[in-house]
């Protein structure tokens, strides 16, 4: 996932102009990228938000809203099932709009701590099976989501490893807690709602939205960290300063730009992920993440409310790409002022 | 604080970096650590400070007495300046000179007020009073290397470790804070070692000289006993170029070194102590003839060949004695060999 | 006794074996967190990754042998597979194609909006796959923008007329055959998956193409070599490894797509049916050890893509490494 290049683009790595392409060659090969790119990306981006849209405004706010009738206005039955209806409908794209926000709250700062974990001891010692750890962060990248979401029901559904046990767990759900005073016991807080199995529960979808996005925050750290080298924390080290406290002034703040961009496309890809999810989640309504829902209003026959549900995914891929070009505009400015000064002792 | 090592070896891999090194410095000592690269200087350094843990079973490294070999980095009490300086980027040079004084526990920690006089005269000492609110990226490299010891010089070590701290310099500045150094030193007078590859550099600073070679301390003596003195071949060759002869009577006839004679053994000249005459006056001169002269500012250096068996000498001359021979390309002269010195063969390099 | 003079420049010994010691900027014990580091790295591996993929290993092995060959035997599982690998391999040919042109272009020849366009190669890592799928499901149905272009086209070429008072210049089928209908057809499975490959052969080839040594192609050309011949012979030789690893990676996440594909497939079985979907399918009918049977089979196809493109990786460090 490189980015954009930052030399200039005629010349090769040595900084030398290459010799020039032949200019029919050149105007062909330019018109058929840029066919193929608008063909494959510019257009169904486009068509995701032209589509949202097509309806109008309107149309598009009350896919999350349904309007209220003008007060005292005279309904037929026709009419009023088609407001409960929409009332419904709405209700159920908020849910998985919560869910997925609840999703993404639990897991990208688990693998926020992953990902600096995994970076910092991959990058700063030398170790056995160094490199096969490497290996085994990427692997989620190489196994089919629909495979990441079956190992979690034959590990714990209900004819599985651990089916048994998994099924008769029963867990408080964390966004049902809520204050409920000191009347009854010294505990001021209390779940109202528990659940019961992992397997399609949101537990297990955050579960596979884990095992699909760890690696995220840690490839975008391990290059960078590797690449700066340990000189920064060894000084800090060697100046009395505490582990904790190299960790907090010296590392955090070099890597911070590439951080941020790991957490913002592992929150992307936890709000987007379909496979896994779909296979946990038991495809009951209560369960269903944004991607899930798109997919039942597609099945519904409403294309424009499954495409205002995918504006709003559409839109976080796109700043994800924006962070990521000014996050690379960052880092590459830090690299070229590393480039030695006028030397004026 | 005196440092000594005793025994010190250091493995990689099986690669032996450092290989039963002693090694005494005494306090207020500047100190020069001089090798090619590979030669284990930097390894030795980092011993001392605490950044590689020396080999099991080798010996204590003690500072003024006391066995420091388990203490960590950040207790050794050093100032460490890195090659690469290692500045923290995002920090402005205020920030990276107060870092180890922010980083102190709490109790130990000055106040606000303390840090800001200690920082600024810190920076004062370093000529960088100017630079405070700059960041690292906004300085030259001998600004940088100045910030460096400036944040190393804030936490009052006990000792200065200085890695390669001019390598990445060009010549000028590189003698100019050579100096400086050597300013700052009789000012804080506080025990450094400097790790360096460059001779020059190692015989105009310190106090004293260790030679490295693979891993063990070839000569540890006062820069003129290193220059005039060299303890064995490795050190004359690392000291400056030279003519090598086999054999312990270079010219046949005259004895040079008034050593034991051995058949099997090797003598060293330096190319300014290869004296050309015109005349052979006293018989002891080999003659030779001109294949080469070249310039070099404020000597000459002339390329002879021997006419008995064709070996290339060099030689150096003022400019003064250059003129005054006249010399011209394939002039036959006679060489005469001053201060040479002698080792036995089987000493391996 | 004569001496035999030799002058020889001050070099310094080499170090023996100089790269195998480790740098002096990374020391091992210095640093501190290895082990609360590393073994929170390797508890989340194994609570996460390493245990679940045991259990499923673990349940295979629960699997009769004839139990697990008629799974996978079956025409419909069958079908599932073969249509799954020739779509990808299509997939991955045409991206194989067309992404050495567009990294090519990308890196070479500037043109106005080439950074836009190199910023977009991510954008398929980061659109949904169901966000994907369904833009490409409407997009190539029959009136959708691209499914039905042909007729779209010729509306607009009408309504342009009747602007100019000329009134209706060509029938509405007349430009049909630029209209690519192909939502609920293998061919639309096809064009998803090359949507969601396609950063791969750009992003591994664009760094090589941008390191390439471009004295090499004047060297060729001053030997008198085309353009054409400078290409095949001097530069592709140098991007092969890069390519090949980015074909790879478009060909093993082709195999495991989901999502995307599922909105433009038409989903029949036997027909239309990938081999995630079949899985899915079984596993909504609690049959649990016929989705095992065909995950393990996925699972086993794309551990074996991941050891190829790792292999090609060790390749070409070594043959850099005999370079150099």
């Amino acid at each position: 996932m490189a980015g954009a290049p930052h030399q200039n683009p005629t010349m090769g790595g040595t900084g030398k102009p290459a010799p020039p392409t032949h200019p029919l060659v050149r105007r062909v090969t330019i018109a058929v990228t840029v066919l193929f790119l608008s063909v494959f990306i510019v257009v169904p981006v486009v068509n995701v938000f032209s589509q949202a849209l097509s309806k109008g405004f309107d149309a598009y706010a009350s896919v999350f809203y349904a309007a209220s009738p003008p007060e005292g206005a005279k309904l037929s039955p026709a009419e009023r099932r088609k407001l409960s209806s929409d009332r419904s409908q709405a209700e159920k794209t908020w849910s998985s709009i919560r869910l997925t926000m609840g999703i993404a709250a639990v897991v990208v700062p688990l693998n926020i701590v992953f990902g600096l974990a995994a970076a910092w001891s991959v990058t700063k010692f030398r170790f056995k099976g160094r490199s096969l750890l490497i290996t085994l962060i990427d692997l989620p990248f190489s196994v089919s989501p629909v495979i990441a979401g079956l190992i979690f029901v034959l590990l714990l559904g209900r004819s599985g490893v651990f089916g048994p046990w998994a099924s008769n767990l029963t867990w408080p759900d964390p966004f049902s807690l809520h204050w409920r005073g000191f009347a009854q016991e010294w505990w001021p807080f209390a779940f109202t709602q528990s659940f019961t199995g992992i397997i399609f529960t949101p537990l297990a979808i955050a579960l596979a939205s884990i095992f699909v996005t760890f690696p995220f925050v840690a490839r975008s750290l391990i290059p960078l960290m590797d690449s700066q080298g340990s000189d920064e924390e060894v000084a800090a080290l060697s100046l009395g300063a505490s582990g904790w406290r190299t960790f907090r002034t010296v590392t955090l703040p070099n890597v911070k730009w590439a951080l941020l961009y790991g957490v913002i496309l592992c929150t992307a890809r936890v709000f987007g992920e379909f496979g896994a999810v779909s296979v946990v989640s038991g495809h009951t309504d209560a369960n269903d993440t944004m991607p899930l829902r798109i997919e039942k209003l597609w099945n519904e026959y409403n294309n424009q409310a499954a495409f205002t549900v995918a504006s709003l995914l559409a839109l976080l891929a796109v700043v994800t790409l924006v962070v990521q070009v000014l996050v690379e505009r960052k880092t590459g400015k830090a690299a070229m002022t590393e480039v030695e000064g006028v030397d004026m002792p | 604080m005196s440092i000594e090592i005793i025994g010190v070896s250091k493995t990689f891999n099986r690669f032996k970096a450092l290989s039963n090194v002693n090694f005494k410095v005494e306090t207020g000592e500047l100190v020069s650590l001089l090798g090619p690269s590979g030669c284990g200087k930097t390894t030795l350094l980092r011993v001392i400070a605490g950044m590689e843990a020396a080999d099991p079973g080798s010996g204590p490294i003690l500072f003024d007495g006391h066995d420091v070999t388990c203490q960590e980095v950040g207790k050794r009490r050093i100032g460490f300046v890195f090659q690469s300086y290692a500045l923290f980027k995002h920090m402005s040079v205020f920030e990276n000179v107060a870092f180890g004084l922010r980083a102190k526990p709490w109790r130990q920690r000055p106040r606000e007020a303390e840090i800001r006089a200690k920082v600024g005269e810190l920076l004062q000492l370093v000529q960088l009073q100017n630079f405070a609110q700059r960041y690292p990226s906004q300085l030259s490299g001998g600004q940088r290397q100045r910030v460096a010891l400036a944040r190393a010089l804030a936490v009052e070590p006990s000792v200065l470790l200085l890695d390669e701290p001019f390598g990445a310099l060009d010549a000028t500045v590189r003698r100019e804070l050579r100096r400086w150094l050597r300013k700052l030193h009789s000012k804080i007078h506080v025990t450094t070692i400097l790790v360096t590859h460059d001779q020059e550099e190692a015989l105009e600073v310190s106090d004293r000289v260790a030679v490295m070679n693979e891993g063990r301390i070839e000569q540890f003596a006062s820069p003129e006993t290193i220059y005039d003195n060299p303890a064995n071949p490795f050190v004359f060759k690392f000291l400056g170029s030279y003519n090598l002869f086999h054999g312990r009577k270079p010219n046949g006839s005259t004895a040079v070194a008034a050593s034991p004679s051995s058949a099997n053994g090797v003598t060293f000249v330096r190319p300014h102590d290869v004296e050309i005459r015109r005349e052979n006056t006293d018989g002891s001169g080999i003659a030779a003839k001109i294949s080469h002269i070249a310039f070099a500012g404020s000597s000459v250096n002339v390329e002879l060949a021997r006419i008995d068996d064709q070996a290339v000498v060099d030689a150096a001359l003022s400019m003064h004695a250059y003129k005054d021979l006249g010399l011209k390309p394939d002039d036959k002269v006679f060489i005469r060999l001053r201060n040479t010195r002698s080792f036995d063969d089987d000493y391996v390099i | 006794m004569t001496g035999n003079a030799v002058t020889e420049d001050r070099s310094p010994p080499r170090p023996p074996a100089g790269k195998l010691f480790s740098s002096p900027s990374r020391p091992s014990r210095l640093i501190p967190g290895l082990p609360l580091t590393l073994g929170y790295t390797l508890f989340y591996l194994s609570a996460l990754v390493l245990i679940p993929l045991a259990g499923m290993v673990f349940k295979t092995t629960q699997l009769s042998w004839s139990e697990f060959w008629q799974t996978i035997t079956d025409p419909i599982v069958m079908a599932s597979f073969k249509l799954t690998f020739t779509a990808s391999a299509i997939a991955a040919a045409v991206n194989g194609i067309f992404g050495l042109i567009v990294a090519w272009v990308l890196v070479r020849e500037p043109f106005p909006g080439r950074r836009f366009f190199d910023a977009l190669i991510d954008l398929p890592f980061a659109l949904p796959t169901a966000v994907a799928g369904l833009t490409f499901s409407s997009l190539f149905l029959a009136n959708g923008w691209i499914g039905g272009l042909g007729r779209h086209l010729a509306d607009l070429v009408n309504w342009l007329a009747g602007l100019a008072g000329v009134g209706e210049i060509v029938s509405a089928d007349a430009l049909s055959w630029l209209s690519f209908p192909y939502s609920n057809t293998n061919t639309g499975i096809v064009l998803v998956l090359i949507f969601v490959g396609l950063p791969f052969v750009v992003r591994t080839v664009q760094p090589v193409l941008r390191e390439w040594d471009t004295e090499n192609e004047h060297a060729a050309l001053s030997l008198g070599a085309n353009s054409w011949t400078i290409f095949r012979r001097v530069i592709f030789p140098e991007i092969f490894p890069a390519w090949l690893s980015g074909v790879a990676l478009a060909f093993a996440r082709a195999i495991g797509e989901y999502g995307s594909v599922i909105f433009i497939a038409g989903n029949i079985p036997g027909k239309s049916q990938i081999a995630p979907l079949q899985i899915v399918i079984k596993l909504d009918d609690f049959r649990t050890a016929q989705a095992t049977a065909i995950g393990i089979v996925l699972l086993f196809f794309s551990l074996l893509l991941l050891l190829g493109i790792n292999g090609i990786e060790w390749w070409t460090r070594r043959r850099e490494h005999r370079v150099a």
